[in-house]
């Protein structure tokens, strides 16, 4: 049961190793209990589809592993897909050359596989930091992606089917199912995964290894001189997060029972995995989760609405940039843009046409200035 | 043997096509990178923009100049069409300009993430404007290929190859001088070297770098949109077009060394001729080649071959 601490004059519970305030510990109880209700909230209505979800919840589980790098070593990696894919293809493979049907072991095969794929595109990407590094890792994606299109054993432009077996299906428990009850069932496995890797990810950002990161992420040089040995400690940091990438990708597979090149390993899909850590809010342990789930709904009610969905994507993108930089969890967390604006709203209903008046005015000097900075494009300094 | 040779000759000159092709593109890629410190995701799209708008203006002058007859038409005939790639550089002018003025300037001191997430934001929306503009359709332009081919050239010293490759090959050349030349020898061109190797005294002594940033995201965009038309004619303009120019360009780059003129000539015709040497000797290589070189440069050499820019050009 949950043990109550006094920390900085604050109450806090602990559980299982797990600290929170009330605050963060109902929040986090509503999170539980929403991802065990989805199967049953999503029969409710037509618009919600229990594979949309899911899928978002994979993709954000890879960016959650990215979010280990983002956040406390500061280095963006393009090229996430890459070790999603190689999940993805490892449980492929597993499947129709090796004839493996049980899901647990064609999952600890796809953690394999990206263990190793993390641990070589780590090694010679590593050496650089900032762009050079985002470069270096859409490349090798970029690779893996055009090996994957053009080796004809994976199946080329068409991908590969996961159907091993006498029963066309992965086995779970030793046993097949219906299709409908294979969804359900593989559902809840991908939330006991997320749940298991929320809470060691959560430990890791309690250990010292995250102090070690974040020091090497503020100052390498420094972190150098106080003795951490910088570059095992990133190369270790990259792993984990490719592991992250590749359990997802093989419960993508295992899920949809087919892989394909342009879904798991192209470079959009590194990001789509980016964008959901940044759009979540990359500052938070769950923001890349939830920005995963909001992103891929988003474009499947885009692609039914228009075919200019990408277009979508990308004016949401810019609003994130420019309004909301901390993301969705970022800026609703108590602090954040959005409960202080409420706060405020509260206390003087008449705020708002204050906000309105501050929001002119910006517009206003934002016009001018670029007006006159195209005038000194154009005529230069007089 | 005879055979071989000349087989060997001409996959060496496709390889020389494409890398100046490349180098066009990458050269636009590095200076930014190594001035502004952007990393342009969208810049691929910028080169497929380049081609569809080429289509387009190709069809309007062809229409204006007609097909080449004897020598004197030949001549006016390729005058026209590097005129018209000229006309289609110059409407990404105006792109490069918005982007940098509008959306880049507001972010220059936020989290290097943002300014990637910010230029993968312009590579979405800008495919898309394609396929609202253009159609989901691929589109051609055979005119000027047959047209130019009609005109002998290789054939005048025994070997059969279309005389559009030399065509590229020889505008490559003054592409890549030219280059050299702004940066080595105009004022502007060693404004900008400066602000490459020290923003803050290029603004003591007086240089705009806001003027700087823009210009040089403009010339990038120019260059970029110079490939496009280049590169179309012989195929196809399609929506997915940018994407493989663009991660071939940041192999360039690793290769030439980030920043670096030089390096991205030496690295683009590097990638441009093992690529198409691979495509005779052992053809499942051809896509891995460049990313092995890359590899291997990354393990021997990791700052690149000319290491970074800004004393020479």
């Amino acid at each position: 049961m949950p043990e109550r601490v006094e920390t900085d004059g604050e109450t806090r519970y602990r559980f299982l190793g797990v600290e929170a305030t009330r605050r963060e510990a109902v929040a986090l109880a509503l999170g539980v209990v929403a991802l065990f209700a989805i199967p049953d909230v999503t029969r409710l209505s037509d618009s919600l589809q229990l594979s949309v979800i899911h899928q978002g919840l994979l993709f954000g589980f890879a960016a959650v592993g990215l979010n280990l790098l983002l956040r406390h070593t500061k280095l963006t990696s393009f090229g996430h897909a890459a070790f999603f894919g190689t999940g993805a293809y490892a449980t492929a493979v597993l499947a129709k050359y090796a004839g493996l049907q049980s899901v647990g072991l064609l999952l600890l095969g796809a953690i394999a596989a990206a263990t190793v794929m993390a641990a070589l595109v780590g090694a010679l990407s590593l050496r650089h930091t900032g762009l050079y590094f985002a470069l270096l890792t859409l490349a090798f994606g970029q690779l893996l992606y055009a090996i994957a299109l053009g080796q004809s054993a994976l199946g080329g432009s068409d991908g590969m089917p996961i159907r091993p077996g006498p029963a066309n299906q992965p086995l779970l428990l030793g046993t097949t199912f219906e299709p409908a009850v294979y969804q359900i069932l593989t559902y809840y496995l991908t939330v006991v995964v997320i749940l298991v890797g929320l809470f060691v990810m959560y430990r890791i950002t309690q250990s010292p290894f995250r102090n070690a990161l974040d020091a090497i992420g503020q100052e390498r040089t420094r972190a150098r001189f106080i003795g951490l040995p910088v570059r095992r400690y990133v190369w270790a940091a990259f792993v984990i997060s490719g592991v992250y990438g590749g359990v997802a990708g093989g419960l993508y597979a295992v899920v949809r029972q087919y892989v394909r090149p342009e879904g798991t390993l192209f470079f959009l899909r590194s990001g789509d995995i980016l964008f959901m850590a940044i759009l979540g809010g990359f500052r938070t342990l769950v923001g890349p989760l939830i920005g995963g789930v909001v992103l891929i709904f988003l474009q499947d009610v885009g692609q039914d609405v228009t075919q200019y969905y990408e277009f979508l994507t990308g004016v949401v993108l810019l609003v994130l940039v420019y309004g909301f930089p901390r993301g969705i969890v970022g800026s609703l967390r108590s602090g954040g843009v959005v409960s202080t604006r409420l706060r405020q709203l509260r206390r003087e209903p008449s705020a708002v046409a204050d906000w309105a008046r501050s929001a002119g005015r910006t517009a206003e000097r934002k016009a001018v200035e670029s007006l006159s900075s195209l005038r000194i494009i154009l005529f230069g300094v007089d | 043997m005879a055979g071989t040779l000349e087989t060997a000759l001409v996959q060496t000159l496709n390889g020389v096509q494409f890398g100046f092709i490349l180098f066009m593109i990458a050269s636009g890629l590095t200076v930014i990178l190594g001035i502004l410190d952007v990393l342009n995701l969208a810049h691929g799209e910028l080169f497929s923009i380049g081609a569809y708008a080429g289509i387009g203006v190709f069809g309007f002058v062809i229409g204006v100049v007609g097909p080449p007859s004897g020598v004197l038409g030949g001549v006016v005939f390729v005058l026209a069409v590097l005129v018209s790639v000229l006309l289609t550089a110059a409407l990404l002018l105006p792109v490069g300009t918005v982007f940098e003025a509008l959306f880049l300037r507001a972010i220059y001191d936020r989290d290097q993430v943002y300014q990637l997430v910010l230029t993968f934001a312009l590579l979405l929306i800008l495919l898309d404007v394609k396929k609202f503009v253009w159609g989901n359709t691929s589109l051609r332009t055979d005119a000027v290929y047959s047209a130019i081919n009609s005109i002998p050239t290789s054939e005048l010293v025994g070997l059969n190859y279309p005389t559009y490759n030399v065509f590229v090959i020889l505008v490559g050349i003054a592409v890549v001088a030219g280059l050299f030349w702004f940066f080595d020898r105009t004022k502007t061109g060693r404004i900008v070297r400066a602000t490459a190797i020290d923003r803050e005294m290029a603004t003591a002594i007086g240089v705009s770098t806001d003027r700087v940033f823009t210009l040089v995201f403009a010339l990038g965009a120019f260059l970029a949109g110079f490939a496009g038309a280049m590169a179309v004619p012989p195929t196809a303009a399609t929506l997915g077009m940018g994407t493989n120019p663009l991660v071939l360009s940041f192999v360039v780059i690793v290769i030439g060394g980030l920043g670096s003129l030089r390096g991205a000539f030496v690295g683009a015709l590097l990638v441009g001729v093992i690529r198409s040497w691979m495509i005779t000797l052992y053809p499942p290589g051809e896509i891995a080649a460049p990313f092995a070189i890359m590899a291997l440069i990354l393990l021997v050499k990791p700052e690149g071959l000319f290491g970074t820019w800004g004393e020479t050009a």
